[in-house]
């Protein structure tokens, strides 16, 4: 509504004739959402002057409050006739122009304004991706709360990722490039067999290539086929040996298998490079507590770390699950009932426990 | 061409020998029984649910005869009250008593266990004498009423069920006879599902269109029923302790898990929490399932909890739980820890490696190899028949699954059967007398699948029937241990099924076997120099 406040201030700057009285009895009513009124006063203003550019962009705001898009481009239209230059004239043209699906016209108008929001939108539906997506950037950093300038964003940027794929593979078939992102889609559909074949196939063009391990291990993962997975991501830590997160897949690979220690020393060195990331220190308690008696002080001391970092979320809920069953197994009722009641509490706040 | 066998080939051959498949497959000549779960485009969700079988000696000749659940007719129209046309011989449990030959034949007519109502579409079944005349008798599940079926002795049946107070409602799935009180009667319990008709079933998945979750229909209670001793039963559901929990159970098991005397249940639901009933001794029980670390899984995620099994897999005297769940779980393992709980070790076990895109049913721990070690056996199928659309990972008929115990840890082995099977209850039991465990699978669908063992016959065996004189006849609930091995004394647990009741032991190499069995009744007895190899039948001692 902020193109509302703006016409009420233009409103306010006219000459007190007749017709313009008529323009300060439409914005009166606007104030008291009489709508029908605003359309009926500006109509009279016109009539009485047909040269008053300010009636005429009012009149289309009218249209616009009412939602009759269709009705408000043309005393838009009308006052940019009249006054090449006038803002509002532009913004409202330019908002209904794209609310009637005119997107390529709405365009310069909302250019003219820098409507980033709207202009990102009608770049969106023009193909205009590129424009679109640092667009919605730049209107989201004004209104970082707007969720519908986020869903924007996410869509744009998604319509480009997929545009550059689609050349990706148009152009360069046989890359390592094109099999990889053929994999990625293939994963995404769960089509297990065709992912792995392109992933494998990536892995033959370039087998250097950061990261296709850690996704093919993803395919094995899925399917439960863990000694592949390990192989995999195995693969993947010596090609980054700095890379958390294929030490965590690793590591997670092995506690799936029950390879304790394995998993313990992996998950380790996932947290020595990037410390402090509560999934790895839930993993990182699992292994150790899988590892025996002799690794408990481990498990418990990376469970709690978990609930120093996250408080309420559905890990520390696992965490104080895991814990009361690590003082159960101690004998320690006291801690394991607390342990207990604090997962309870969580539960009952972030809903029941569902199976995986 | 075979060469000399040498120190260096006998290891790579022993290897050989070791994966070969422990099981034959057979259709056992004289069973024409198919399992008719009829399924429909409205994917009534009973439809995927049935599928009991029962191993028992109903003749009292030696030999397992077998009883087969049948689900019923289910049309597109089907409303409340629904009707199965169950008086069909198609839709007809049966009956399969066991020759001398290895044959079968039909005798459900003759023995009166035709035409189970047509309003009632078949589950599970129990066994148990409840009335310790020496015959086994036959509870048989529902959706709709259930049926007690009391073994007159002379090859027939009676339909009790009116006389007794057993008909239940709603949706029965798994049952089992045990004697929570301890005063020599087999009392009877019954898992129920949900809360569900034809009139209030829903479709889920979208386009795929599918059978619904269980979080779609209200939950409701199980069923306890207290044996008065005089042929009839008592309802004590809610004095119990037993209704204070509604849940959405599929498969139970009974063990006195604490070593208190008196026995306890495990409840398998699906979709949410499992339950544990401790028995408090004085008839009421207490659900301690979060407590006891029997309810989720260690992420304290719950279960699709399917089966249910409650023996000692790592021999260490206490009796452990195995629940059979869904893909993207694992089989949960619960350890019992002696001290009145249980740590999850899915992975410590092996399991959870082999079973992340499983759908278990009936489940066993069994020795099939006779090594003295437990193994584990599972029917294999998922839920949904279209899965496999919606998730091109899974799939609906899957190959069951046998795992060879070593020391506590389980490795994956061939069970023989080559062709994947919608699977839903397995009973387990030594068909054959050989001394080796066999299995018998119900098929949505299908026929039966007899699982011939023929993996332990080189380790010796044992296989023990209880006389209970002061305790109940079967002797459920008596804990028996046999060279440091445990088993309780139970035909339950699995799903829908009900199993041998002789307590079955392989002893490796030994010949000679040492036996304690402490009796519900409280007695203890030991038997030592048992010679191995024999079906052994062990009266409880009259006096303490």
């Amino acid at each position: 509504m902020t193109w509302l406040f703006m016409l009420a201030l233009l409103g306010g700057q006219a000459e007190p004739s007749e017709a313009m009285q008529h323009v300060q009895a439409g914005l009166m009513a606007r104030q008291q959402h009489q709508v029908d009124v605003e359309i009926d006063e500006f109509s009279k203003a016109i009539e009485l002057d047909p040269n008053l550019a300010d009636a005429f962009v009012n009149l289309g705001a009218a249209y616009m409050e009412k939602h009759d898009y269709g009705a408000a481009i043309a005393p838009c239209k009308h006052a940019l006739e009249l006054s090449p230059d006038l803002a509002a004239a532009h913004q409202l043209l330019g908002f209904a122009l794209l609310a009637q699906g005119y997107a390529i016209e709405a365009i310069p108008h909302l250019e003219k304004v820098g409507a980033q929001d709207a202009l990102a939108i009608a770049q969106l539906e023009t193909g205009r991706l590129t424009e679109a997506v640092a667009n919605f950037n730049v209107a989201l950093a004004k209104r970082p709360s707007d969720p519908d300038l986020l869903y924007y964003l996410g869509h744009a940027s998604g319509l480009l990722s997929k545009s550059a794929i689609d050349t990706l593979i148009a152009q360069f078939p046989d890359s390592a490039r094109a099999h990889q992102a053929l994999a990625e889609n293939y994963f995404a559909l769960r089509q297990m067999p065709q992912a792995e074949k392109e992933y494998l196939e990536a892995i033959r063009l370039r087998p250097e290539l950061p990261n296709l391990h850690l996704e093919l291990d993803q395919v094995y993962a899925n399917s439960a086929q863990w000694p592949k997975a390990e192989e995999e991501f195995r693969a993947e830590t010596k090609l980054q040996p700095g890379k958390a997160e294929a030490a965590y897949r690793l590591g997670n690979a092995y506690l799936q298998q029950g390879k304790a220690h394995d998993a313990l020393a992996e998950l380790k060195r996932s947290d020595a490079l990037r410390p402090e990331m509560a999934e790895t220190l839930y993993s990182l308690g699992k292994a150790a507590s899988l590892a025996g008696p002799s690794e408990t002080s481990t498990a418990e001391r990376a469970w709690l770390k978990v609930l120093e970092l996250e408080r309420t979320s559905s890990l520390a809920a696992q965490s104080h699950f895991a814990l009361a069953g690590l003082y159960r197994k101690q004998g320690n009722t006291a801690k394991a009932q607390h342990e207990m009641q604090e997962f309870q509490k969580l539960q009952s706040t972030i809903g029941p426990p569902h199976s995986e | 061409m075979v060469g000399k066998v040498t120190r260096r080939n006998f290891l790579s051959l022993a290897g050989l020998a070791a994966a070969a498949p422990i099981f034959q497959v057979k259709l056992p000549h004289g069973i024409d029984f198919i399992l008719q779960n009829s399924p429909t485009p409205r994917k009534f969700l009973i439809e995927t649910m049935p599928g009991g079988v029962a191993l028992f000696d109903y003749n009292n000749d030696g030999l397992l005869d077998i009883f087969l659940v049948n689900g019923g007719r289910i049309t597109e129209n089907l409303h409340v009250p629904e009707q199965f046309e169950r008086s069909n011989p198609r839709y007809w449990n049966r009956l399969y008593r066991h020759n001398r030959d290895g044959s079968f034949s039909d005798v459900t007519q003759a023995a009166g266990l035709a035409n189970a109502g047509n309003g009632n579409y078949g589950m599970g079944v129990a066994v148990g004498d409840y009335d310790n005349d020496g015959y086994p008798d036959l509870y048989v599940t529902s959706y709709g009423k259930n049926i007690l079926y009391h073994n007159n002795g002379d090859g027939t049946f009676t339909d009790v069920t009116a006389k007794a107070g057993v008909a239940g409602g709603g949706w029965s799935v798994s049952a089992g006879f045990f004697d929570y009180d301890n005063d020599g009667h087999l009392d009877l319990f019954v898992t129920r599902y949900m809360d569900w008709d034809a009139d209030h079933n829903k479709i889920c998945g979208g386009d795929w269109h599918t059978y619904c979750p269980p979080s779609a229909f209200p939950a409701t209670t199980c069923l306890l029923y207290r044996n008065r001793g005089d042929g009839t039963f008592e309802d004590v559901s809610e004095r119990s302790g037993i209704t204070a929990k509604k849940g959405r159970a599929l498969g139970v098991s009974f063990a006195d898990y604490d070593g208190d005397g008196f026995t306890d249940i495990f409840v398998s639901n699906d979709g949410m929490q499992q339950y544990l009933f401790h028995n408090n001794g004085n008839g009421t029980f207490t659900e301690c399932a979060m407590e006891s670390g029997t309810a989720l899984t260690s992420d304290g995620k719950g279960l699709s909890g399917m089966g249910t099994v409650f023996q000692d897999y790592d021999n260490d005297g206490r009796p452990d739980l195995i629940v059979t769940v869904l893909p993207r779980e694992l089989f949960a393992v619960f350890h019992n820890e002696g001290t009145g709980s249980f740590s999850y070790q899915s992975l410590e076990t092996g399991v959870g490696a082999m079973t992340s895109l499983s759908s278990g049913w009936g489940v066993g721990l069994e020795d099939f190899d006779n090594d003295g070690w437990k193994d584990l056996f599972v029917a294999q199928s998922h839920v949904l028949d279209n899965v496999q659309k919606i998730d091109a990972s899974l799939t609906y008929k899957q190959l069951p699954l046998v795992a060879m115990n070593h020391g506590g840890h389980f490795e994956r082995a061939d069970s023989g059967v080559t062709t994947p099977l919608a699977a839903r209850g397995a009973a387990f039991g030594d068909i054959n007398n050989d001394g080796c465990i066999d299995v018998v699978l119900a098929i949505l669908g299908g026929p039966p699948v007899l699982l011939l063992n023929r993996a332990g016959s080189g380790n010796h065996w044992l296989s023990i029937t209880l006389r209970g004189t002061r305790s109940n006849r079967d002797g459920y609930g008596a804990r028996v241990f046999v060279n440091g091995q445990t088993r309780i004394a139970t035909s339950s647990g699995s799903y829908n099924c009900a199993n041998d009741k002789r307590l079955h032991f392989g002893l490796g190499s030994a010949d000679k076997a040492t036996i304690e069995i402490l009796w519900p009744s409280g007695a203890k007895q030991v038997m030592n120099d048992a010679g191995a190899n024999q079906f052994l039948e062990i009266r409880e001692p009259e006096q303490l």
